[in-house]
C-alpha cells in the first residue's frame, strides 16, 4: 500500500481545493451584493452537476446484481456555475445573502474537518513509524 | 492563496468609501453653496456611488472566468450625483434668497442616507465575517501534520 500517494490522500487534498474555491465564490458573492446586474455564482464538483441534470456515467451492468458504479472522481476539479436565470433584488443582483452565509459556516465547518481528518491520518502514519504521540 | 482576502478586502475598501460618501451628504444637507457654475452658487447635490464588479472586461478576463473562474471582487466605478430637483424653502434673510425670498438648499433626505448607511453598514459587516472565516481557514491549514 502506497503510504501518502493514495486515493484517500488524494480525494482530501481534492475536496481541500474545492473547500477553497467555494470559500472564494462565497467572498466574491457577499463582496458583490450591492452590484447592480451581478449574478451569484456556486462552485460545484462535475459529478454533482451530472447528477442533478440527470445524465451521470453508468458502469454497463450485464447482470441487474452486478454492482453499480461511476467513473471514479477522487481527482476532479470543482466548477464554477452562475445562477443567471433569477434575480433577487430589482437591480438584477441574485445574491441571496442568507444563503451565501449559511453557505460559508458550513463550508469552514466542512474544511476544518477535512483538515481534521488529514490530520489524523499523518498521526496514524506517524505511529506506525514508531514515533508516535 | 490570499485570494479570497483579497475579494473581501475590496468589498470593505467599497462599502467603507459608500459610508464616507454617506457621510459628506449628511454633513452638506444644508449647504446652499456647493459648487460655483457660472458665477453662481448652487447647492450641494446628493452623491451616489455606483458598485461594479472588479477587473477590466478584457479577452483575457473572460477567458479565466470561463476556464477557472477567477473571482474578482468589487469596486466603486463612479461617483454619481442625484439629478432631482432641490428643495425649497421660503428664507427671505437668507443671503443665498432669490428675489421671491425662496433658498434652494440641497436635495439630501435624511431618510434615504440613514438607510444607505445602515446598508452599507451590514454589508461591512457580512464580508468581515467572511475575511474571518478565511483567516481561520488558513490557520487551520498551516496546522496540518501537526
Amino acid at each position: 500500500m502506497n503510504l501518502l500517494n493514495n486515493d484517500a490522500m488524494r480525494l482530501m487534498e481534492t475536496s481541500l481545493k474545492a473547500a477553497t474555491t467555494r470559500h472564494n465564490t462565497i467572498a466574491n458573492n457577499i463582496a458583490n451584493a450591492d452590484t447592480p446586474g451581478f449574478k451569484a455564482e456556486r462552485t460545484v464538483f462535475k459529478h454533482q452537476l451530472a447528477e442533478a441534470t440527470g445524465n451521470q456515467l453508468q458502469a454497463y451492468r450485464t447482470d441487474e446484481k452486478h454492482i453499480n458504479f461511476g467513473g471514479s472522481n477522487s481527482n476532479e476539479s470543482p466548477v464554477i456555475t452562475k445562477r443567471n436565470n433569477t434575480a433577487y433584488n430589482h437591480n438584477g443582483n441574485n445574491v441571496d445573502m442568507d444563503h451565501e452565509m449559511a453557505e460559508l459556516a458550513k463550508n469552514q465547518i466542512y474544511y476544518n474537518a477535512m483538515i481534521e481528518r488529514l490530520n489524523s491520518r499523518f498521526s496514524g502514519i506517524r505511529t506506525a513509524l514508531g514515533s508516535g504521540r | 492563496m490570499f485570494h479570497g482576502m483579497n475579494v473581501s478586502a475590496s468589498a470593505l475598501t467599497s462599502q467603507r468609501l459608500r459610508m464616507d460618501v454617506t457621510s459628506a451628504n449628511m454633513a452638506n444637507a444644508e449647504s446652499t453653496r456647493g459648487r460655483l457654475v457660472d458665477g453662481e452658487w448652487e447647492p450641494y447635490r446628493r452623491k451616489m456611488v455606483h458598485m461594479q464588479t472588479n477587473g477590466e472586461q478584457s479577452f483575457r478576463n473572460h477567458f479565466l472566468q470561463a476556464q477557472q473562474a477567477e473571482t474578482n471582487g468589487v469596486k466603486i466605478s463612479r461617483i454619481m450625483e442625484d439629478q432631482t430637483p432641490f428643495r425649497l424653502a421660503y428664507q427671505p434673510e437668507h443671503p443665498d434668497a432669490n428675489e421671491d425670498g425662496y433658498v434652494e438648499l440641497p436635495n439630501v433626505d435624511p431618510l434615504k442616507e440613514m438607510m444607505d448607511l445602515m446598508s452599507a453598514t451590514r454589508s461591512y459587516e457580512a464580508n468581515v465575517t467572511t475575511l474571518d472565516a478565511q483567516k481561520s481557514m488558513l490557520m487551520r491549514a498551516l496546522e496540518i501534520g501537526r
